[in-house]
């Protein structure tokens, strides 16, 4: 198949728009010490719930919030049990991975395979006449440039503002946050929170824009934990993150068009080529970290990344 | 730490009074119970549906009968499990015959009928019987969507303005290879024979997934598939896969203003989902075939046999007794639409015969010399794509 470059570029910001959203709400939640390992499920019910009730009132605003709310609810969960009762957050996330995933294709059976609401492109005057970046950047769903959007803001945010700066300083060391008179629960408990409501928008955003409907498969599953691993990929870095997110959507389409000049091979490795090349990718993340010698510095240099001390641990307050 | 304890007690203890309920689906011995094995979702809105529907006109429409059935059965939905367990399982619950939807079940549904000499087994796109590999209790049922193809393939050329059509293919196997080829040869038709146009000027591009519908990490994307099959110039895209992506993109491109269609697969609801982007379906209609089946059994006549059963020409989509059928879509043109009529009836009076030599395969090697006739053989073992098909 032969696809131009303007619209290869605008298949890549398209596709992955709701990656990018989910690995920036878990990169925003892990910068506060929380891991929430239940993105795969809550984007899946998140898909459903904006789905069903954009169907079912016509109003494509109320599935998306409907979806953020679904992604914020299990996010409350897991803040509940894993911030407040101090469970593991590894092994509730991975408990509510699994129920949403069910509840999902449990609850949105009747809506399954049927017409409904899509957000559509929305061409942004004059921008989107502009060779190559135009179609790529500036002729694509509202979804799009929010998730474009969201790249910056959430960098400003971490890195720019007093609120970013104590929710890092809480991921890194909650105690001594909580000896300067800030409230860590709370710290995390928000961040959870929004975070989650970002990963429940990515779920709508493939069910009302990227893959309209719903259905079993829905075609995004699985996605939850390519984005658990772009936040890894990205050293906790929005920018490196989204950087991540684009090369896992360019993969996604490349590997299709690559089928087409070595028909030697066996389409399946096209198929599963994006999977691995991401695990690839994280060990020489690894690697990076490790790195000693001269050229092992490069890649220290280019993947260097470090995760909140805190991250995963359970803060007890008393 | 003791109040999420608490907590989670109360969590199971009002699970409890579930149990009992669940444990009370004893067989119910007066009917005659079959199971039926499905490789997606019953509400795929495409082959499993069409199956599962069938199923239920079967319950309707023969009386003593009853339908128990296991979906979702591939190895992403349900991994380690496999097809004898699963027949255990719908034996245990009284089933007396059990059918298994999906190609892929072909293995798993031979060694349960070699496990259970007294229940019958219907392997649907099998040729266990022609092969001589399958036992007395073992028959094969598939379709000759074959002609369904062709119409899907009659109709795409006739609208494409880009004379490039998409075919959005499952996995390469001699199944999906005859239905690929008879989706192209149907477009070549009305390409060449209708329009009037050079044979070298249509495209028909084919890409494989990997699966008759979308496993990440498995598959290619579909949806992605068909984005791509529009970004890069064609217009139709007919659907060789059980779900319905190449409908749903090409309804989404409709409303950004783009000139393109679709052609799903399976269901004869499928169009629902985009139906200004519908040209048509070709469907499954496995009712005629699981009562001749299932009629047989319970009347103790049975005997291993292989249906390929066609359309009744009559009425291709009479649900009584048309194996396949052809639904028009509501984007079909009324000039194509009488075209697709004539070359329904040259199918059905056997004046246009598309398996009709000279046929080459992709690589350039004869597959029939001029004037020669595919035999059902040649067509149900298609080893390759033919020349004109770019596919790999």
């Amino acid at each position: 198949m032969e696809i131009s470059l303007a619209d290869l570029l605008a298949g890549v910001t398209a596709t992955a728009a709701p990656l990018l959203l989910a690995a920036l709400g878990e990169t925003v939640t892990e910068k506060a010490g929380v891991i929430n390992l239940s993105l795969d499920g809550t984007i899946l019910l998140g898909a459903m719930t904006g789905f069903a009730v954009a169907a079912t009132s016509g109003s494509l605003a109320a599935g998306f919030l409907a979806a953020a709310a679904t992604g914020l609810a299990v996010a409350a969960v897991l803040s509940l049990i894993g911030t407040w009762l101090g469970q593991s957050q590894v092994a509730v996330g991975f408990t509510l991975t699994l129920l949403c995933r069910d509840l999902a294709y449990f609850l949105g059976s009747p809506h399954a395979r049927q017409p409904g609401p899509q957000l559509l492109a929305s061409p942004l005057p004059l921008l989107s006449r502009i060779p190559l970046l135009g179609p790529a950047l500036f002729n694509q769903s509202l979804l799009v440039y929010l998730s474009i959007a969201a790249i910056p803001a959430t960098w400003f945010f971490l890195y720019r503002t007093r609120h970013g700066l104590v929710l890092r300083a809480v991921g890194e060391n909650p105690a001594a946050c909580w000896a300067r008179g800030i409230r860590p629960r709370l710290v995390q408990t928000t961040a959870t929170l929004a975070g989650g409501a970002l990963v429940g928008l990515a779920g709508a955003g493939y069910s009302l824009a990227l893959k309209p409907g719903w259905g079993r498969p829905q075609g995004c599953e699985g996605i939850g934990w390519i984005a658990l691993a772009l936040v890894i990929f990205g050293g906790w870095h929005p920018l490196r993150v989204a950087l991540g997110a684009y090369l896992f959507g360019f993969l996604q389409i490349s590997t299709i068009l690559l089928q087409d000049l070595f028909p030697a091979l066996p389409t399946q490795v096209f198929q599963v080529a994006p999977f691995p090349i991401m695990i690839f990718t994280l060990i020489l993340i690894h690697a990076g970290r490790n790195a000693r010698g001269r050229k092992q510095r490069f890649l220290l240099r280019l993947f260097r990344g470090r995760p909140p001390a805190a991250l995963g641990t359970t803060y007890r307050q008393d | 730490m003791q109040r999420f304890f608490i907590f989670l007690a109360l969590c199971i203890l009002s699970l409890l009074p579930a149990l009992p309920a669940a444990g009370k689906a004893a067989p119910r011995a007066d009917k005659f119970v079959f199971g039926l094995l499905m490789v997606g979702p019953a509400n795929d809105h495409g082959w499993s549906q069409a199956h599962y529907e069938a199923g239920r006109e079967i319950e309707k429409q023969l009386p003593g009968t009853r339908m128990i059935y296991i979906d979702k059965v591939n190895p992403a939905d349900r991994p380690g499990i496999t097809i004898p367990m699963l027949a255990d399982d719908l034996i245990a619950k009284g089933a007396r015959l059990i059918i298994g939807n999906s190609d892929d079940m072909k293995d798993g549904i031979r060694e349960a009928a070699m496990m259970h000499p007294d229940v019958y087994f219907i392997h649907i796109s099998g040729d266990d019987v022609l092969t001589g590999k399958g036992g007395r209790n073992l028959s094969n049922l598939m379709g000759r969507m074959e002609y369904g193809k062709m119409m899907a393939g009659f109709v795409a050329a006739m609208t494409t303005r880009t004379g490039k059509i998409g075919y959005l293919g499952p996995l390469d196997n001699a199944e999906t290879r005859r239905l690929a080829t008879s989706a192209y040869l149907g477009a070549r038709y009305a390409w060449t024979h209708v329009l009037g146009r050079p044979a070298a000027d249509l495209h028909f591009k084919v890409t494989w997934i990997g699966f008759w519908f979308n496993i990440p990490g498995v598959t290619s994307d579909p949806t992605l598939v068909s984005r791509n099959f529009i970004d890069s110039g064609h217009d139709v895209i007919i659907s060789g896969i059980d779900t319905t992506e190449a409908l749903v993109v090409a309804g989404q491109a409709r409303k950004q203003g783009k000139k393109v269609w679709a052609v799903p697969y399976d269901f004869r609801g499928a169009c629902a989902e985009a139906p200004d982007a519908c040209l048509g379906v070709p469907w499954f209609n496995w009712f005629p075939g699981y009562r001749l089946l299932i009629s047989q059994a319970m009347a103790g006549k049975w005997r291993p046999q292989f249906l390929w059963l066609g359309p009744d020409w009559k009425d291709i989509n009479n649900p009584e007794t048309s194996a396949i059928g052809f639904i028009r879509g509501s984007a079909l043109s009324p000039a194509a639409a009488a075209a697709l009529t004539r070359f329904q009836q040259g199918l059905a009076d056997g004046s246009v015969n598309l398996f009709t030599g000279p046929l080459n395969f992709a690589d350039g090697t004869p597959f029939l010399k001029a004037g020669e006739r595919a035999t059902d053989s040649q067509i149900w073992n298609l080893p390759h794509l033919l020349q004109g098909m770019d596919g790999h």
